[in-house]
């Protein structure tokens, strides 16, 4: 993504905030919709829109979970693992889902095909309906079997990628 | 003691009310209507005293003495910022507030803004709720469509805003420092106080700060009156709070009880539907995941901040996990040290260092690795943490795990020598 597109994002918004600084994050939450997560480059257009200088920019990227400085499947499957989810069988979901996809049991990781991405996340707020699983940005869902976890993926593995939605 | 619906309106009506035209059939913005057109920024604050409302965040501190500690007369914009973090394990009543109700928190936001005379107003909001923070940017549309929001509002010549601030993904965003550091488009990072944000908040603005729970309580206080809310609850717990209860439980949900009405008994088997055919309470994390554990034995606790001091644990955000005799409780420990570690910002050194060292010794105690002396060297970690660190995630790391150990020393002990394997969970099948 180019500085021009996100300053174009960023206009409508900058009047809301005391400090340009407020947009950096805004901007890499934009930036990122575009590949699925933050190249050097998109780091670099931020940098550019809002400026302030890249290193900056990639450290504030690099604090958060959900900005991914590194390739992510076309889908990101987020399991809950957090306690009231690991009572409800978190555990069995997220081993279900890393034997489905081929990838490492302890951090997960994105299947051969590139398509679909596992990984662990704390508390989603979802509690009650433990386990749970997050699909990109989308409403969290649950509860889910092991098996209808692993359905889950199967229909996204089919399903088109929804590129306006933010990961 | 039965449930009382009564302070957030979608509860009430018993539906959701993401329309404006539903909220306000249901009341609502009346309370912003009497306030600006017939109260002084000052009645305002006084009544949010009154009431006795404590912040719902986790610390309880009293609202209206915080919304008074901002300087009146300083020269810098205030601002309101709304806590939509929501990250304590085991909590998830913000997000219902904000999906099923959000104008309620609107107005909440709204009148805190003109009692202490704002410029704007924030909702930091968890990114992961991405879908919550959709419904609540509609609802500013519309709000401020409706003359709500904005210059002007209802003609009282008071100019106010809110915009929707989406976080990326960090507990330790809740900590009000350092969700203002978010904020302001840096790392989460938790600033030292003093100053506080009431002095010294965003941008270096005095900033008045409450979680989501506290601003949407605010439009019935101005409605019904202060003493309409004091007359609910104990002297110091005022007002009813919405309890997240979740684990192993039939019912898991929220629900919205008086303070010290309701028993932590009543909250598990007559709300919640009680455990599964068979099974015993092991465990209780009543406030969240940051506060210390329960047995059994404590289970006739009046639901209130002071009751639950009194039986050593607090009230925190109200995210009850719940685990039966089927679970290990140093697996659980373990959990909650590997969601710490992960959380932990990193920096002050006893925090990042001790946070990955609980973990570590807890895992090998899982693993059938642990050693007699591992006992007291955790509570040597422990004291040489333990207040030592910039904000209470420490503590928070902490509470949990040091209560377990004492409580529970049978279970650590031999857990210890024979390992722990993994038990069965309460699938949702069981739910049916
Ligand atoms: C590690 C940590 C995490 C916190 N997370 C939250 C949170 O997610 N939501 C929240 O409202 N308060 C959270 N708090 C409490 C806030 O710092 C602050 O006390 C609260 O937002 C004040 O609002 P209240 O007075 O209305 O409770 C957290 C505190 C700490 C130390
Ligand atoms: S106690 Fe932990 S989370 Fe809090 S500021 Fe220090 S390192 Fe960060
Ligand atoms: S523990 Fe999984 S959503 Fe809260």
């Amino acid at each position: 993504m180019d500085a021009d597109q996100i300053r174009a994002h960023l206009d409508p918004i900058r009047h809301e905030f005391a400090d340009p600084r407020s947009l950096v994050m805004p901007a890499l939450k934009f930036a990122q919709t575009e590949k699925g997560h933050l190249t050097r480059e998109d780091m670099a257009a931020v940098a550019e829109a809002t400026g302030y200088s890249p290193s900056f920019v990639e450290s504030v990227a690099s604090f958060y979970d959900r900005l991914y400085t590194r390739p992510v499947g076309n889908r990101v499957v987020s399991v809950c693992i957090t306690l009231s989810c690991m009572l409800r069988g978190s555990d069995e979901v997220w081993e279900a889902l890393c034997e489905h996809e081929g990838v490492d049991h302890h951090h997960g990781g994105t299947s051969a095909d590139g398509r679909i991405t596992i990984q662990e996340a704390q508390c989603l707020g979802y509690c009650d309906r433990g386990a749970c699983i997050q699909v990109d940005a989308e409403e969290t869902q649950g509860p889910f079997t092991p098996e209808e976890a692993v359905k889950l993926v199967e229909e996204l593995r089919e399903a088109p990628t929804p590129a306006e939605l933010w990961r | 003691m039965p449930i009382l619906n009564s302070v957030y309106r979608h509860r009430e009506a018993g539906k959701t009310l993401t329309a404006l035209a539903d909220y306000r059939a249901a009341g609502g913005f009346k309370a912003l209507e009497h306030a600006l057109g017939e109260m002084e920024a000052d009645d305002l604050q006084y009544a949010f005293v009154r009431s006795g409302l404590r912040g719902r965040g986790g610390a309880g501190f009293p609202m209206g003495r915080k919304a008074s500690f901002l300087p009146k007369d300083s020269k810098l914009p205030k601002y309101v910022v709304c806590n939509a973090d929501e990250s304590e394990p085991g909590t998830f009543k913000d997000r219902e507030i904000m999906e099923m109700n959000p104008f309620q928190l609107l107005e909440g936001l709204a009148l805190a803004g003109f009692a202490i005379g704002a410029a704007r107003g924030y909702i930091y909001i968890r990114g992961e709720y991405e879908h919550q923070a959709r419904i609540l940017d509609a609802a500013v549309l519309a709000a401020r469509e409706a003359g709500f929001l904005g210059t002007n509002i209802l003609r009282s010549g008071f100019d106010y805003d809110i915009t929707v601030y989406r976080g990326a993904g960090a507990y330790i965003c809740g900590e009000e420092t350092a969700l203002l550091e978010s904020l302001e488009g840096k790392r989460g990072q938790p600033r030292l106080k003093p100053p506080f944000p009431a002095v010294a908040g965003l941008y270096g603005s005095p900033t008045l700060i409450n979680n989501v729970e506290t601003l949407a309580a605010l439009p019935p206080i101005v409605t019904n009156g202060a003493d309409w809310y004091l007359s609910m609850g104990t002297e110091k717990s005022p007002g009813t709070k919405l309890f997240s209860i979740s684990g192993h439980v039939v019912k898991p949900g929220n629900y919205e009880v008086v303070l010290g009405d309701t028993t932590l008994r009543e909250l598990i088997y007559e709300h919640a539907g009680g455990l599964r055919e068979g099974r015993r309470v092991k465990a209780v994390w009543v406030g969240g995941s940051s506060v210390p554990v329960i047995g059994e034995e404590h289970l006739d606790v009046p639901l209130d901040y002071e009751s639950l001091q009194g039986v050593g644990t607090a009230l925190g955000s109200g995210g009850c996990i719940v685990m039966d005799d089927s679970g290990c409780i140093v697996r659980a420990c373990l959990r909650l040290a590997t969601f710490y570690r992960h959380e932990s910002c990193g920096k002050c050194s006893p925090c990042r260092e001790g946070t990955s060292w609980f973990e570590r010794i807890l895992q090998r105690m899982v693993d059938g690795e642990g050693r007699m002396e591992d006992f007291d060297l955790l509570e040597s970690l422990f004291r040489r943490v333990s207040g030592k660190t910039l904000c209470p995630l420490a503590d928070g790391a902490i509470a949990p795990i040091r209560s377990a150990i004492t409580l529970f020393r049978d279970d650590f002990i031999r857990v210890c020598q024979e390992g722990s394997p993994r038990p069965d969970p309460m699938l949702p099948a069981t739910v049916g």
